[in-house]
């Protein structure tokens, strides 16, 4: 069967972002959440030495510069707003379902913004999938 | 609760700011990925988020529980959390479909779950094991 380029890279995500649950988990039980996301960036700056580019990052285009600082900005404060809604009364075994489901804006603004679109059989794994992250989150 | 409820509650509100966020940290980290390569927008990921970490740290006056092995988990929390990341800026550069790998990647929590049975001893509630019965009806479409 041939495998689709990006599974690879896609099932180091699960793994990893897949360990990331149940770790957070175990540091939530020692810290605040909001400690928590603070040492997590701290985590993210001690791969520096390794992701160090060999080309000097302004030799790309200011736009997608700013992109990729806002695409980190709105993950952190999306983070952040998962926080505040538990703390603002939110229960987790609502919110973090609820959260779990981002790729519907994905979904929504892709043909719009990416002008990509997708197979009615892709439809059907995407759907298949955010059923099973809600039940999963449940 | 009702729905009229809810909707007044602070909670939903942020939940709904979220999902939009973490949609546009999406698009956007794909928009970019067009150009810069996987390990540079990993490496300048944790830059993009400081303009929201400095301004939590200084609300609480940068006292931070010191707890070794919550600060351990923490960190490798970010270890993890960048070299996924990292892997995700990946798969958006092969140039397949936003919303498929948006999808796929979202399915996270079935490693959780997993691990949670394995090492925590946990229990699968009847919703997660049906979870888990379409994340691999999911898989099997995406290899397709």
């Amino acid at each position: 069967m041939h495998m689709a380029s990006w599974l690879l890279p896609a099932a180091v995500v699960l793994l990893t972002w897949g360990i990331v649950g149940l770790l957070q988990k175990l540091s939530t039980n020692y810290l605040s959440a909001e400690t928590a996301l603070i040492w997590l960036v701290v985590g993210y700056f001690l791969l520096l030495p390794w992701l160090y580019p060999a080309r000097s990052v302004f030799a790309y285009s200011t736009r997608n510069l700013l992109l990729t600082m806002l695409s980190a900005g709105l993950n952190t404060l999306g983070a952040w707003a998962l926080l505040a809604a538990m703390k603002n009364g939110g229960k987790a075994s609502i919110v973090v379902p609820l959260t779990a489901l981002y790729p519907i804006v994905v979904l929504l603004l892709g043909p719009l913004i990416l002008k990509e679109t997708i197979t009615r059989l892709q439809g059907v794994g995407v759907l298949c999938a955010l059923v099973s992250v809600f039940l999963l989150s449940s | 609760m009702s729905v009229k409820g809810t909707l007044k509650t602070k909670w939903f509100w942020y939940s709904v700011l979220c999902i939009v966020c973490w949609g546009g940290w999406t698009i956007f980290g794909k928009l970019a990925s067009n150009e810069i390569p996987a390990s540079t927008m990993q490496f300048l990921f944790p830059f993009g988020c400081l303009p929201v970490v400095v301004p939590l740290l200084v609300s609480r006056r940068f006292r931070l529980e010191r707890n070794a092995k919550g600060i351990s988990y923490g960190i490798g929390n970010g270890v993890l959390a960048g070299i996924g990341g990292f892997a995700l800026f990946a798969a958006y550069r092969t140039g397949r479909n936003t919303a498929v790998i948006t999808t796929a990647t979202g399915m996270y929590p079935l490693i959780t779950v997993v691990l949670a049975l394995l090492l925590l001893r946990e229990r699968l509630t009847l919703l997660q094991v049906l979870g888990l019965a379409f994340a691999v009806a999911a898989f099997a479409i995406f290899s397709m």
